[in-house]
């Protein structure tokens, strides 16, 4: 099969899936389970169309359908940049689908016939976004994908904050497209196709002949898909969002939707920049934007409660993070290839990564939530020893994200960040956005350590009896622990392919792999030959497991026993689990230093002055004084109707002689 | 055949309007139901059969005027632009005749309505698709005017059709108001004939200079009076006083539309619109859309407010039509697709705010909430309907606006970004706004206005049902047709 009819045969296994769940929606487990088992299918067909897009030569453009008269063609193309979003999105996709059989039991109120049918069109059309290689469609996907999550986002019908959210964000985001649809509208008056490259070809053109449309363009489209990644200050859509979202489709979010925003950045930006003279000064717009978001949403995410709401904004944290690699990637690339290469793959390796652990992450906050019906980090506490499967996933995925070694979380901002301080020797900037981005990540880990110990640490509450989460649940977050592991452990692997994907995307050559990170045991940036900063991962874990064992041993030897002793707690003397303390103690000083940094806005419907209101009236000036008018001369003309034949007798001739004379008057 | 089916289409409906308005109690519906489904496939059928080409027959002369013109008066003209509005008039006209079969009752809690005023309901209602049919079908200048006042008089009696004080005043100022316009169209006509000694829509770009750009601006008024734009906009949002089936067909799909088709016939016909006018055009659409949108925060009536949402839809085919006349094909055939997607559009949300005033007996914004919880039909058909209306992919109305804004970025300089511009800021305020009218209106705690025990009776069901799906599927319908159109 090509991968055209691959691609078909997906999309067409989850629009099945969507009618079947949507038939089997009553029987809430059943239904999760087939939609589980369609995802499943679907994924293995993406799967396979990924590793033939990376093993053989690119296979050309399939078209659908055309539409000449607007230049437009329903064309399918997955180059390795596809491939790789493909990838980490058929894998969400299976995890989030599966964690949903059992959290979605939890719902009563709310019929999943509104639930799996969407969420399963939802996925079919982040792949139609993938892979479609015209911009008109690429629009229908995303908005299919924006108005599919919308309805995700807002499933609690009864909850006024989910609507509210959702309707923010589909407005925001909706506004973001109509952006896109300008920029895709500005190109096609010059090339007059929406094929993305004609339009790319169109707009290096125009970089050329006519900066200003260029930059414009450039800047509706960063509009566009910054918005959807995330990156404040358009982002603000996404702590409402995630929160609200069933906690399978909050992962599904920010696993796999905000990404397409990266996807969108990569296929026009990087495109098209790197190759250009507008290159230095879009990259740094880009690493300002993501190093903005970074700083923000993080230092935000300190001060948060709710532990959902606290890892949406980590969630723009990281995109920060991705940004800032996509900068300094474009900035640098003609310039220094290797570098430039390099902080690109650090980018995409980091979305991968934040795939893995931000799901895992929002999975866990679900898994919470599901056996204890809150949010709320205050209330919470002593969950680790109910819930150790949880626990020991969510601790994995914090330190992952926090960039504790050697986690999968290291390696791509060791990338970024080394990239970004090498790139300072030649443009001062990135070594400020690179030192802001380590102090940053800095923040990461004390947020997360809050989490960790608000929700997992501390006394548990004994009115409260929780178990684990049952095994569907348990294995999506055991799965991307993996996963989160195993990319911190083997950089290598996936970052071959990263660099496929990268190859395919820019128009400058990139250095083949070996080149760029050294053997497969570790990574290295390279600077004119010499490894200027080296990772070994392996090495690092090897020594780790080495003194591990030998600690063991010396126990062992020593017969040292082991003792349990009650939490320090700095010498305070400590009371009932009401009075310890809570999340929202941690970090008040940064809360304080920071107050204003994210401020909230506050829209209102505008009122209209009384004179505009006025002119628009136009019955009041118009139509009112004519209805009168005429009203009054029927009145008038009714009073010649007095009833008396004579009289009308002497209206007829009167008015007979009236005619004849005009008319002997117009004659003679 | 094809000549005679499409005489059919129009004797049929105006025979059945005849019977209903005899036959007692509910032989009418039947009759009604039976009739507009057979225009409907004939319709469909008539479509395929003249697809891609233009279709002409002449019929019939009158006597006094026999031989002094190029071609007889009376005959039938069916091309690509006549398809999309036959198709929408018919087809839209045959489920809201099924909706009112079941609308028009005892059960209904908005207007309980007995069986024995329903004939003169089926009467107009069935004698307007006859006209409208015609309308659609009309060769020339005269015939089009003749139909067209007809569809004015029905409008008038299907607005009036409860005969309160309220819904007598909004039928006689929706009278006034269309009739003025007429009255410029005739005013059109005669100049038309005077000058070149036809009725022919081709017959315009025969007419000199200045008389041109006068036949078109009277032309243009009375588009602008029959499709409700500015400054003729205050009939249609008074005229939702009539049943809210009349609302979804005469005054959302089917009637409204006759103004924005006189406009794309008569641009579509000749190659030469006096630049200016068509400048004007344009900018009266484009302050229509604004000045429509400026009423929406304020209505509290679900209808009026898709009244005003209507009068800004049309804005949109207006300037593509505008824009054809500047010579955009894109847009033009842009403004025919958005007929046909908003009337499906349009029509689910009128009829779902039907179905929802049929339960609860309620149409306000405010008083109702979480109406899904009870109806989730109906409210999944209102979202898909603000989605298609709001020009959300892969939705209607999506592709028609893309088309007229494609149409509009290929103006000279600057003018076209802005227009584009301008255009989509409409497009996302009204689409906020709808979004967050059905948010309140289905979503949230349900109020007790809203409690009522399921979805609509099984016939208003399977229309909602049907336009959804045609929400979907209009635009892949309507794009290969409207390719034809200015080849």
């Amino acid at each position: 099969m090509s991968i055209a009819e691959l691609l078909a045969v997906a999309i067409t296994v989850l629009l099945v899936g969507a009618v079947a769940s949507l038939a089997l929606a009553r029987w809430r487990r059943l239904a999760g389970w087939v939609s589980t088992a369609f995802v499943a299918a679907a994924a293995i067909a993406i799967w396979v169309v990924v590793l033939r897009a990376f093993s053989s030569p690119a296979e050309g453009e399939a078209t659908v359908l055309v539409l000449p008269g607007l230049g437009a063609r329903l064309s399918v193309v997955v180059d390795p940049l596809s491939a790789f979003f493909l990838a980490i999105v058929a894998t969400i996709a299976v995890v989030a689908t599966l964690y949903s059989v059992d959290y979605m039991t939890h719902f009563a109120g709310n019929t999943l016939a509104k639930f799996y049918p969407i969420l399963l069109v939802f996925f079919a059309a982040i792949v139609g976004v993938l892979v479609v290689s015209d911009f008109l469609f690429f629009l229908v996907c995303w908005e299919l994908m924006t108005l599919t999550s919308f309805f995700l986002v807002t499933f609690e019908r009864e909850n006024a904050a989910s609507q509210r959210a959702g309707l923010k964000y589909f407005v925001i985001t909706h506004a973001a497209t109509l952006c896109m649809v300008v920029a895709a509208l500005l190109l096609w008056r010059e090339c007059g196709s929406f094929h993305f490259g004609d339009l790319l070809a169109a707009l290096a053109q125009l970089l050329v002949t006519r900066p200003v449309l260029a930059h414009t363009v450039l800047g509706l489209l960063f509009i566009g898909f910054a918005t959807k990644a995330g990156v404040l200050p358009m982002g603000d859509w996404l702590p409402d969002a995630h929160p609200v979202a069933p906690s399978g489709v909050s992962a599904a979010l920010s696993g796999a939707l905000v990404k397409m925003g990266i996807y969108g950045l990569v296929r026009f930006f990087c495109a098209v920049l790197p190759a250009s003279a507008a290159a230095v000064g879009w990259g740094i717009a880009i690493a300002l934007a993501g190093t903005a978001s970074l700083f923000v949403g993080t230092l935000t995410a300190l001060g948060q409660t709710d532990s959902k709401r606290l890892m949406a904004f980590h969630t723009i944290g990281q995109i920060g993070y991705i940004c800032l690699g996509l900068g300094v990637g474009i900035a640098c690339l003609r310039s220094a290839p290797t570098l430039g290469a390099l902080a690109i793959m650090g980018a995409l390796f980091h979305a991968a990564n934040h795939a893995c652990f931000k799901a895992c992450l929002f999975l866990g906050a679900g898994a919470v939530l599901y056996r204890t019906g809150e949010r709320d980090m205050n209330r919470l506490g002593g969950l680790a020893a109910a819930m150790p499967l949880t626990a020991g996933s969510s601790t994995v995925a914090s330190l992952a994200i926090a960039g504790v070694p050697p986690l999968n979380g290291f390696a791509s901002k060791w990338l970024i960040v080394a990239t970004c301080l090498l790139a300072g020797m030649r443009q001062p900037l990135f070594l400020i956005l690179g030192l802001v981005a380590m102090f940053i990540s800095l923040a990461t880990l004390a947020s997360f350590l809050k989490v960790l110990g608000a929700v997992f640490l501390g006394e548990p509450n004994p009115e409260r009896q929780v178990s684990e989460v049952p095994a569907t649940m348990a294995t999506a977050q055991i799965v991307l622990a993996a996963l989160c592991v195993l990319l911190g452990v083997l950089p290598f692997w996936p970052l071959r392919f990263i660099r496929e994907a990268v190859a395919a995307s820019v128009p400058i050559t990139v250095p083949s792999a070996s080149e760029l990170l050294g053997g497969p045991w570790g990574l290295s940036v390279a600077g004119g030959g010499v490894a200027l900063a080296v990772w070994s991962p392996l090495a690092l874990v090897g020594g780790m497991v080495v003194l591990a064992l030998v600690a063991y041993g010396l126990q062992r030897a020593g017969g040292a026993g082991t003792r349990e002793v009650a939490v320090w707690t700095c010498g305070e003397e400590h009371a009932a689990a009401t009075v310890r303390y809570p999340a929202s103690s941690f970090y008040l000083p940064f809360k304080h230093a920071f107050e204003g940094i994210y401020p909230r806005i506050r829209w209102r419907v505008p009122a209209f002055p009384a004179g505009v209101r006025r002119a628009f009236d136009v019955d009041s000036w118009a139509y009112q004084p004519v209805a009168r008018l005429v009203e009054r001369s029927a009145g008038a003309v009714s009073r010649s109707h007095v009833g008396v034949p004579q009289v009308y007798l002497l209206w007829i001739v009167v008015g007979a002689v009236a005619v004849v004379a005009i008319v002997l008057g117009l004659v003679g | 055949m094809l000549t005679w089916m499409l005489v059919l289409m129009v004797l049929l409906p105006a025979l059945a309007a005849a019977v209903a308005a005899v036959v007692k109690g509910a032989l009418a519906r039947w009759v009604a139901a039976t009739a507009a489904a057979l225009v409907a496939v004939l319709a469909v059928w008539c479509c395929l059969a003249s697809y891609g080409v233009s279709y002409r027959v002449a019929l019939g002369d009158l006597p006094w005027l026999a031989g002094t013109l190029p071609a007889p008066v009376f005959g039938v003209l069916l091309d690509p632009v006549g398809c999309i509005l036959l198709l929408v008039v018919t087809v839209i006209g045959f489920l809201t005749v099924l909706y009112s079969t079941r609308y028009l009752s005892t059960a209904n809690r908005d207007h309980p309505e007995g069986p024995e005023a329903q004939g003169r309901y089926y009467f107009w209602l069935l004698l307007f698709l006859a006209s409208m049919v015609g309308v659609a079908i009309s060769p020339n200048f005269l015939q089009l005017f003749i139909f067209w006042e007809m569809t004015t008089v029905c409008s008038w009696a299907l607005i009036s059709y409860y005969g309160t004080p309220k819904s007598l005043a909004a039928g006689f100022k929706a009278l006034v108001m269309t009739a003025a316009g007429g009255l410029f169209f005739l005013g059109a006509i005669c100049v038309l004939f005077a000058k070149t000694g036809s009725f022919e829509f081709a017959a315009l770009g025969q007419l000199p200079g200045h008389w041109r750009s006068a036949v078109f601006v009277m032309l243009m008024i009375a588009a602008w009076a029959k499709a409700a734009q500015v400054p003729f906009h205050t009939w249609l949002p008074d005229a939702m006083e009539a049943p809210t089936p009349i609302s979804a067909y005469l005054h959302a799909a089917a009637m409204v539309k006759a103004g924005v088709y006189l406009m794309a016939r008569s641009v579509i016909s000749t190659s030469a619109v006096p630049p200016k006018v068509a400048l004007l055009l344009g900018a009266m659409a484009l302050l229509t859309m604004f000045i429509a949108l400026s009423y929406y925060f304020i209505q509290d009536d679900l209808k009026r407010l898709l009244a005003y949402s209507t009068i800004a839809n049309l804005g949109y085919v207006m300037l593509g039509v505008a824009l054809g006349a500047l010579g955009s094909v894109t847009a033009l055939r842009g403004a025919m697709l958005h007929i046909l997607c908003h009337g499906f559009g349009k029509a689910t949300l009128f009829l779902c705010v039907g179905a929802v005033a049929y339960m609860t007996g309620s149409r306000s914004i405010s008083a109702l909430a979480g109406v899904a919880r009870t109806m989730p039909l109906t409210a999944t058909a209102f979202f898909i309907g603000v989605m298609a209306v709001a020009g959300v992919p892969p939705f209607g109305c999506f592709w028609s606006k893309f088309m007229i804004v494609a149409g509009a970025m290929r103006l000279p300089g600057a003018i076209g970004p802005v227009v584009v511009t301008l255009v989509l800021v409409e497009s996302l305020i009204s689409f906020a706004w709808l979004l967050h009218v059905a948010q309140k209106v289905f979503l949230g705690k349900t109020t007790p206005v809203a409690c009522v025990n399921s979805d609509p009776p099984p016939a208003m069901s399977a229309v909602l049902i049907v336009l959804m799906l045609g929400c979907l599927v209009a635009p892949a319908i309507g794009i290969p047709l409207v390719q034809w159109i200015g080849r």
